[in-house]
């Protein structure tokens, strides 16, 4: 049986295509802003084209993300915590809690023995710790995501921006650079301060178990953060090789159960 | 496996508590033509007065967001420019601002307040809500204290802290006896005291039937019921008349299974409503078959309530007790206004008891989830509530929270950020949508 699953993000589109339980082909794009219709469309045509199939042969398709409800094609829609679950037991079925830090939203997803879920914890309305924070400062700094980690990464100094406000924490990384502090200090205390944010979600309720924890979401593609949240937290997150494609792979799970 | 389906019917009695509701707004416009006096705050000894009304800015701030988010902004937008800050409770600067703006909702004349009588309350904002009106049009004021302590229950403690409200309020009365001439009808206060525990005792089997499956009534009807005798000063006689139609019917809908939600399958608690314009998200849940069966808020009319010995749910104080207690004089009517405890009576009143005494709440009604808003502005409102969701958690009630400014002020409320939530919040519980 053949099923895709598609997470329509803030930031990006990705599309998983499964047959019998193992991915044949994945897909991403941007998200396309007001003309996310046409990128669905595009990146969903690709992934197939990838996969070496049509649409007809695919038996369902469920949408998840932000943008769920912009996919016409699909037979049904989840709510992200419900393809956080699916995706982090699949892969790793002792998994107890899920982390999914995407660019709008930090979720916490804790799962019981048998995989149901029993609590799911949302970041509130701030910018502060969300993916979409990163590439904030990370522009505001001229670096990409992946350069800004990379730099962060060789950084053993340990000057703070404010871990409170997005703003504020932009104000504080310029007003850095303008006292002489290095560039890669910078780009450290950025991550540390979004680890402090991500972390005050883990501990809003009920705490994620030190090993059993799955890390998914953009964001989990950045090590110098992972670096920052492991030693905040105390977690050692298990994160899959492309943790960005988590909630479209939890979507198409659905689709095949 | 079909679902349930239980027959649903609009409630016969609202029209009568529409009727009322409207001849109170008429009776606090027509107050300066009839030369009654008209006070901010909220006191059921007013009625002791031959020519003195109350208001509060509950309901009416909270009537206005919901009526007309123009509007309420633009009293709003008056009050920040004389400087109050968006922490102040909604309804209150919704009031205020009109006040400042010099007009109501519908245009006309904003009813002037004469004095400004105690409203004492543990949320900082009720206390001050008299303020305002007594800066702006240099009236009198009179105040009380809101006794707290922290610790185990204490009987005498008690007893002092209402004996303190009682001689308080004696000597408001007395005040303004001698400065607006007008004498107090101790016997006119007395009945209606009277009258107001039997509204307590119709209104405890009204929030009692809420155990009921399918519930009888909505949040909305509860909400809508509780301010006629609650929060705005209606005539003694036809409030007891209106809570003992709405007790019968009541009553009837139990006893055939009449549900506010046809499909009701889940029943969730909430601290607050949303902001009053966004009531479509009773509807909204009611896509999953979840119904809100109450706060401790909308059963404020009936309580408060405790788990009895034998595991059963009801008042503190017995139904039908009433006349064990005679009251005689102004004082004893006071006391028995005032009530018998001063910690605990109200949910609202202990931090310490709050996060309990709601878990206790959930349980009585079976609640298997709780929405638990966090607002910015009203501060009392918001204290203790993320320590309530924790308890409730730990008793296996779903918690969802969300933001927003305050069910008077729609600023902050992200609409779709919080439908998306009840999706997620319904969706990780197993339950879909079962109509769309």
């Amino acid at each position: 049986m053949i099923t895709a699953g598609i997470d329509v993000g803030i930031e990006n589109i990705k599309v998983v295509v499964l047959r019998d339980g193992t991915v044949i082909a994945s897909g991403t794009a941007r998200s396309g802003g007001a003309g996310r219709g046409k990128a669905i469309e595009q990146t969903w045509t690709d992934t197939l084209k990838a996969a070496g199939i049509s649409a007809t042969d695919i038996t369902k398709v469920v949408a998840t993300g932000q943008g769920k409800g912009d996919v016409p094609f699909a037979n049904d829609s989840i709510t992200e915590p419900l393809a956080d679950a699916r995706v982090a037991l699949f892969l790793y079925p002792a998994a107890r809690s899920v982390v999914d830090v995407g660019a709008d939203q930090i979720r916490v997803v804790s799962l019981d023995e048998h995989g149901a879920i029993t609590e799911v914890v949302l970041n509130q309305k701030c910018a502060a710790g969300i993916g979409t924070f990163l590439r904030t400062v990370a522009r505001r700094l001229g670096y990409t995501l992946d350069e800004m980690s990379r730099i962060g990464g060789s950084s053993d100094n340990r000057v703070v921006v404010n871990d409170a406000c997005c703003v504020f924490a932009e104000l504080d990384a310029i007003n850095l650079l303008h006292d002489g502090v290095a560039w890669q200090d910078i780009a450290r205390a950025i991550h540390r301060a979004m680890a402090v944010r991500i972390n005050s979600v883990l501990s809003d309720k009920v705490r994620p178990a030190k090993d059993t924890t799955v890390l998914i979401g953009g964001v989990a593609r950045n090590p110098t953060l992972i670096a920052a949240l492991e030693e905040r937290s105390g977690i050692n997150f298990m994160i899959p090789d492309q943790p960005e494609f988590a909630g479209a792979l939890g979507a198409a799970l659905d689709a095949a159960a | 496996m079909g679902i349930q389906r239980w027959e649903i019917r609009p409630l016969e009695v609202w029209a009568k508590a529409k009727e009322m509701r409207a001849k109170w707004q008429q009776s606090i416009d027509d107050a300066e033509k009839e030369h009654v006096l008209l006070a901010q705050g909220n006191c059921n000894w007013a009625v002791g007065f031959p020519a003195l009304r109350v208001i509060e800015d509950n309901p009416v701030g909270a009537m206005m967001g919901y009526r007309s988010s123009q509007f309420s902004r633009e009293c709003r937008a008056a009050g920040e420019i004389l400087g109050w800050g968006r922490e102040i409770c909604g309804y209150q600067l919704n009031c205020w601002g009109a006040m400042y703006l010099g007009y109501q909702m519908d245009g006309s004349k904003f009813p002037m307040r004469d004095m400004v009588v105690p409203f004492p309350d543990p949320c900082d904002q009720h206390t001050k809500r008299g303020q305002a009106p007594m800066d702006y049009s240099n009236i009198p004021r009179w105040q009380g204290d809101s006794p707290l302590y922290t610790g185990p229950h204490d009987p005498e403690r008690d007893a002092t802290m209402i004996e303190n409200k009682v001689g308080t309020t004696l000597d408001i009365i007395a005040d303004i006896e001698r400065i607006y001439g007008q004498i107090f009808d101790d016997e006119k206060f007395i009945e209606s005291i009277n009258l107001a525990h039997r509204v307590r005792e119709y209104a405890a089997e009204v929030c009692l039937s809420m155990q009921h499956i399918p519930a009888p009534l909505s949040q909305k009807d509860l909400y809508s019921f509780y301010t006629l005798g609650g929060l705005t000063k209606t005539d003694p006689e036809e409030t007891v008349e209106l809570w003992r139609m709405l007790r019968d019917e009541v009553k009837w809908r139990v006893d055939n299974n009449i549900a506010a939600v046809g499909t009701e399958r889940y029943r969730w608690i909430e601290a607050h409503p949303p902001p009053w314009y966004f009531l479509r998200y009773y509807r909204y849940m009611e896509k999953y078959g979840a119904i809100c069966i109450g706060s401790q808020y909308s059963h404020m009319m009936g309580g408060p309530f405790e788990f009895k010995e034998d595991g059963s749910w009801g008042p503190r104080v017995p139904l039908n007790s009433w006349g064990e207690r005679p009251i005689k004089t102004r004082e004893d009517a006071l006391r028995a206004m005032f009530g018998d405890d001063a910690r605990g009576h109200n949910f609202k009143v202990d931090e310490v008891i709050r996060p309990y005494a709601i878990c206790e709440f959930a349980k009585a009604y079976k609640a298997d989830g709780a929405i638990m808003p966090l607002w910015r502005g009203g501060v009392g409102c918001t204290v203790t509530r993320k320590e309530q969701g924790l308890r409730l958690s730990e008793i296996g009630v779903r918690v969802l929270h969300y933001e927003g400014s305050q069910p008077g002020d729609r600023t902050d409320q992200d609409e779709t950020r919080l439908l998306d939530m009840l999706d997620v919040w319904m969706e990780s519980q197993g339950l879909r949508k079962l109509e769309d």
